[in-house]
């Protein structure tokens, strides 16, 4: 009897200890340390953790790839603490840049990351991430996020040209000039624009 | 059995069984076939509310916007009559991140879409196989906010035809 309720003692520690271990998972502070700025977007918090990059078509549907899609597929970040798959919206430059030219070096890799969570909790069940500072797990320093803007350049040598980047983009140029500025047709921005300018 | 042994292994397995299931929940990934029809939205600026509230970064008002976004690699979204996002991953069998025309064509359109859907830890994702219907852009918000941001439309944009 004495056995048993060691045993019984035992086994309570055992699961108590892992109950505690999850509970501090899921109530892990995330701000701690983090540098990001908020830039006082829609319910921004610091976040910095410790996760996997992972393919998100992968990780969700089992469509998976060697390498994570080679930058044809959004990247996601499963963290450490919880488990919890995170969707990547942005990267760290404010240039309409998505985050996946950071991401993507570290396909299937531990890395740890800075950066703000964004969005209405209660109105979309949860946040989603910018990405402002990553490195491999373990490094000593963070890099910036903030690589998309090259990549860009290196994928489209002859849209060179004053301004950014976004202005002499081909694809955006294509639609622009196929639909207009506001995708009515062009009749469309010559009316806004006498009623406007 | 002391009581103090029992009670704390009634105590150990709730909160145990509890978290399992917690976790599990975060972690499962549903799917489901879909048909779903909604607008096509760039999910940065209309969920960090950056260019501002939601009603102005739809539609014509912020097309020019979405289209940068779009281009620029932020996840495209299908924005539901109920509100819900719908995170675009394939769009009829390439990355949403191809660098084709594909999800630059629809941009800000109503469209009707058939796929897979996908729900883990609170995000809905979507592999579009294909677009059965495309209405067009519908939402003529441009009428109310201008474009939005106002530099998504040239200054001066008669004298430059």
């Amino acid at each position: 009897m004495k056995i048993f309720q060691n045993r019984a003692f035992k086994t309570s520690s055992v699961l108590l200890a892992v109950a505690f271990s999850a509970t501090t998972a899921l109530a892990e502070d995330f701000t701690k340390g983090s540098k990001a700025k908020d830039f006082g977007l829609n319910e921004a918090v610091q976040s910095t953790f410790s996760a996997k990059v992972v393919d998100l078509l992968c990780e969700v549907a089992g469509d998976c790839t060697d390498n994570c899609g080679a930058g044809n597929r959004q990247l996601g970040l499963v963290r450490d603490a919880d488990n919890k798959l995170i969707a990547v919206l942005k990267n760290g430059q404010f240039s309409f840049n998505g985050a996946v030219e950071d991401l993507l070096p570290y396909c299937n890799q531990k890395v740890e990351v800075d950066g703000i969570m964004v969005g209405d909790p209660e109105e979309h069940n949860t946040q989603f991430y910018m990405v402002q500072f990553i490195k491999a797990e373990g490094a000593a320093e963070f890099n910036k996020a903030n690589k998309w803007t090259k990549a860009w350049a290196a994928r489209n040598p002859d849209a060179k040209g004053k301004g950014p980047w976004f202005r002499r983009d081909p694809r955006v140029i294509k639609q622009i000039e196929a639909n207009g500025y506001f995708g009515l047709g062009k009749d469309a921005d010559i009316a806004y624009a006498k009623e406007n300018q | 059995m002391k009581p103090y042994s029992k009670i704390l292994s009634f105590a150990a397995a709730g909160i145990f069984t509890c978290f399992a299931n917690v976790s599990l929940a975060f972690s499962a990934t549903q799917a489901k076939p879909i048909e779903i029809k909604g607008e096509i939205i760039d999910t940065w600026c209309y969920l960090s509310g950056v260019m501002g509230g939601e009603d102005a970064v739809v539609g014509s008002a912020h097309h020019t916007c979405a289209l940068w976004c779009a281009a620029g690699g932020i996840p495209v979204g299908v924005l539901d009559e109920d509100g819900q996002i719908y995170m675009v991953l394939k769009l009829k069998g390439e990355g949403s991140l191809a660098k084709t025309d594909n999800i630059m064509e629809i941009q800000s359109d109503v469209i009707t879409a058939k796929g897979m859907h996908y729900v883990r830890d609170g995000v809905n994702y979507l592999v579009v196989e294909d677009v059965i219907a495309n209405e067009g852009i519908t939402n003529l918000n441009h009428l109310d906010y201008g474009s939005v941001p106002p530099n998504s439309f040239p200054e001066n944009f008669l004298s430059k035809q």
